[in-house]
């Protein structure tokens, strides 16, 4: 076992010092950008949900760069392995990270010993969607308002349940908790569909939930949308009020990014946002990530990149807040 | 009639030139693993799961059962014409099967086989279709304790109806267990037994620890045995199909056997292995004169080999209404469907119709396929025994490895496969089946998951397990399962059954 982890761990400093020289600048051409494959990196296990959208992404650009496009899809440690792989990839343009800027900046504050730094080692390029996290209650649930929830949960005290099923989910369980004094227990699911059956028999009062769970299972009947956790409304659901306009000041946006290594140099940076954004600007996708619940979200690289350090520090209050383990 | 409108919509989700080609594709594969005695359907299935990432899911899905069910019509081929098993639901098909052939009346047991299975997988159809919505509709009811007691249940079942030492299963789903805590709990967030390693933060991947287990570890398993000993066909054709008498004997039979597989299929635990065996020992009883047992008795091939196959089609009903892998393959299935991003369970029936459905008509349309392509090939199939295995092995590890890694392009994968394969070997080697260890990794994170949550629900009150109706009767059935394993005049049952 010993000559186990020695081997491992020499096979581990090999791959770091690879990665290093590689990390090196490289004279990377601009003027004749692209010139070949182009690698777009996703955190996402193959077919499943994400990856579809990362794919979508992939496929549009693909026509955009008059290139191919090859989707590796490099999963685990809720996508710190692949971040890193593109942080220390050659600062090209040839290897586009495509994923939730939200989740890469929360990694920072999640991990104990984060492997990269994304305002320091990765370059927004574009940000790609925007999507709410909703507050729901039960179809058959009395509750028709944020604010008649927020009341009865009062009322219930720590009898009361509330189900999420990602870190997304248990830090707006608990800035709503601690912005209105409910003091429900959360119930963590695996997936959000597991807390269908949970639903439906009542014993759980609300959930903090994902909009392609909510979207799809409020167009089935089985639960009611109150509130999206967004500063406006969602364009995508435009009749689902914002927890804001209900009286309670939270926001907590997801949002996908395209990202590049920190060197990547700026013309290709520059190309590469005007391809994105033009992908943004087809009615197709409008109607594509409208199915997800998210709305286009157009940005230049420098917006993009001070969205991404500002979630950093958010995040690392959030972590704070809902007291999350660091891994 | 709504499961006539049901399954119109499953023919037309299967029926698509795409997906009947990858039914075609997984009925071949299975025939060939079924004849090939080296490969089982196991390490097959393991093998396969990377390649079906890139598929859509129904088709991924119907190419899998395809390879299962394939398997059971390939293994009585090779059972019947030179006495070997390629697969562990056709064991008991040598004994009768092969008398018949050194006879002469091969033909009559190879048709008798196929339209015995056939006729098993029609009614096999039926009974999904039948059958799903119901335990899908109870399965809504299900809540978290409920799912606790139900894979209490289905482990101990699982330990009780796999052959070979009580201990050694025991010890192996206790060993899945544990190996299934690695990661990051569900609860809290915390990652657990990860050793500061990033591979290990989302658990142990399924692949390398299934792809280990059994695709590598089989092949280490066949370099171990001289290579001389293929059997070669021996016995003649005369006739294809079976004579009056025969097929007078035969069809009670395939009725009886079809009924026992069907019903074992659904059991925690069961599926074709056991329906075979059961089958068997039913025909035995029953026969007028059982002295012709062991004789070449065409019952004992005609039941079994519809038993197998409508098992085999009815252990898909508790995975996908319940999300209760009832056997290793199911356990491989669910594992399939995991990657593709759809929980099995009670949300499949409402959430995708089309993947159950499409399944379910599936197995009627390869059913039809391999009738087709087992009668007719026969020869064909029987010369594939003398394939070169010096180029069949290295072809399979290099297709292992390759499938590991291209899913996450993570070396730290391949050591992870390298681990298993060599963990594999030594628990081969100490007489350990490493089935249940897949069915307790796969069932104890879910089974942990569901107890915490049971307790924080009940704010820590156990109770919660016995108050709710449904929870209370699985654990009662658990008791009573466990109660009879102790209980000595069943335990000799159980190992006689399984000696034969």
């Amino acid at each position: 076992m010993t000559a186990f982890w020695k081997w491992g761990s020499r096979a581990l400093g090999v791959a770091v010092l690879a990665a290093a020289v590689q990390a090196a600048p490289l004279a990377a051409r601009a003027d004749d950008y692209p010139s070949r494959d182009i690698h777009v990196i996703c955190a996402f296990p193959a077919g499943s949900g994400a990856d579809v959208l990362v794919r979508y992404f992939a496929d549009k650009l693909q026509k955009e760069a008059k290139r191919t496009t090859i989707v590796e899809n490099r999963t685990g440690a809720n996508g710190n392995i692949s971040a890193q792989y593109v942080a220390r990839s050659d600062p090209d343009g040839y290897t586009i990270y495509i994923h939730a800027g939200s989740s890469t900046a929360a990694n920072y504050s999640l991990f104990k010993r984060p492997p990269i730094d994304p305002r320091k080692d990765l370059q927004v390029v574009a940000t790609l969607n925007k999507q709410p996290f909703m507050v729901v209650v039960p179809a058959e649930s009395s509750y028709k308002t944020l604010g008649e929830l927020t009341e009865a949960m009062k009322k219930k005290g720590d009898k009361a349940n509330y189900a999420s099923s990602n870190t997304s989910g248990t830090v707006l369980g608990q800035l709503y908790e601690r912005a209105t004094g409910v003091k429900a227990v959360e119930i963590h699911y695996r997936t959000a569909a597991d807390t269908l059956n949970d639903f439906k028999s009542g014993v759980l009062d609300y959930g903090m939930m994902d909009p392609v769970f909510a979207l799809s299972q409020a167009k089935a009947g089985r639960i009611r949308m109150l509130a999206v956790a967004t500063d406006e409304r969602m364009k995508a659901i435009p009749d689902v009020p914002t927890m804001k306009e209900q009286g309670v000041d939270i926001s907590l946006p997801s949002w996908f990014a395209a990202m590049v290594p920190s060197k990547t140099p700026k013309p290709i940076v520059t190309t590469l946002n005007g391809w994105f954004n033009a992908i943004e600007k087809m009615p197709e996708t409008a109607q594509y990530l409208a199915k997800f619940g998210g709305d286009p979200f157009i940005t230049t690289p420098e917006e993009g990149q001070e969205l991404l350090s500002k979630a950093v520090d958010e995040w690392a209050k959030y972590v704070e807040i809902a007291k999350l383990p660091k891994s | 009639m709504d499961i006539l409108a049901n399954l119109a919509t499953g023919f037309s989700a299967a029926a698509s030139l795409q997906n009947i080609g990858f039914c075609l594709i997984g009925c071949m594969l299975g025939t060939l693993v079924g004849v090939l005695p080296g490969i089982g359907t196991i390490p097959t299935v393991a093998m396969l799961l990377p390649i079906t990432f890139g598929l859509n899911p129904l088709s991924s899905l119907i190419m899998l059962a395809g390879i299962y069910y394939g398997a059971q019509y390939g293994g009585s081929t090779t059972s019947i014409l030179v006495n070997m098993p390629g697969e562990a639901g056709s064991i008991v098909t040598c004994i009768e099967g092969h008398q018949m052939a050194r006879k002469g009346r091969a033909g009559a047991a190879l048709a008798v086989a196929a339209l015995g299975s056939f006729f098993a997988g029609c009614v096999g159809t039926v009974f999904v279709a039948g059958f799903g919505p119901l335990l899908s509709s109870i399965a809504q009811e299900f809540n978290s304790p409920d799912y606790f007691s139900l894979m209490v249940l289905g482990l101990v079942m699982a330990v009780v109806l796999a052959h070979g030492s009580l201990l050694k299963a025991i010890g192996m789903v206790l060993i899945g267990l544990v190996l299934g805590l690695v990661g990051t709990d569900v609860s809290t967030g915390i990652t657990r037994y990860t050793f500061g390693l990033a591979g290990l933060w989302d658990g142990i991947d399924f692949l390398p620890l299934v792809i280990g287990l059994f695709g590598i570890v089989e092949v280490i398993r066949n370099l171990e045995q001289p290579d001389s000993e293929r059997p070669t066909l021996k016995a003649k054709f005369r006739e294809l199909w079976p004579n009056r008498e025969e097929f007078k004997a035969a069809w009670p039979a395939a009725l009886r056997g079809t009924g026992i597989g069907a019903l074992l299929g659904i059991l925690p635990g069961g599926g074709a292995v056991l329906a075979s065996f059961a089958s068997y020992t039913v025909e035995k009883k029953v026969a007028k004169d059982p002295s012709r047992f062991g004789h070449g008795a065409i019952e004992g091939v005609a039941g079994p080999e519809s038993a197998n196959n409508a098992g085999a089609q009815t252990s898909f009903i508790p995975l996908l209404t319940l999300g209760l892998p009832s056997n290793p393959i199911m356990a491989l299935m669910m594992g399939a469907m995991m990657i593709q991003g759809i929980a099995p369970g009670a949300a499949v029936m409402t959430a995708r119709p089309d993947l159950f459905w499409g399944m379910t008509a599936s197995m009627w349309i390869g059913n039809l396929m391999l009738v087709i392509i087992n009668l007719p090939l026969i020869g064909i199939w029987v010369k594939l025994l003398s394939a070169p295995y010096r180029f069949l092995y290295p072809a399979i590890i290099l297709f292992c490895a390759v499938g590991v890694y291209s899913n996450s392009a993570e070396w730290f994968q391949m050591v992870l496969l390298a681990v298993f394969s060599l963990f594999g070997y030594v628990v081969l080697k100490l007489g350990c089946e490493p089935a249940p260890l897949v069915l307790g990794f796969i069932l104890g994170p879910l089974m942990e998951e569901n107890l915490r949550r049971s307790l924080i629900l009940s704010r820590g009150d156990p109770t919660i397990f016995i108050d709710r109706p449904i929870s209370a009767v699985l654990l009662a059935a658990t008791v009573l399962t466990i109660a009879l394993i102790v209980f000595p005049q069943f335990r000799s049952t159980r190992e006689e059954a399984f000696q034969e």
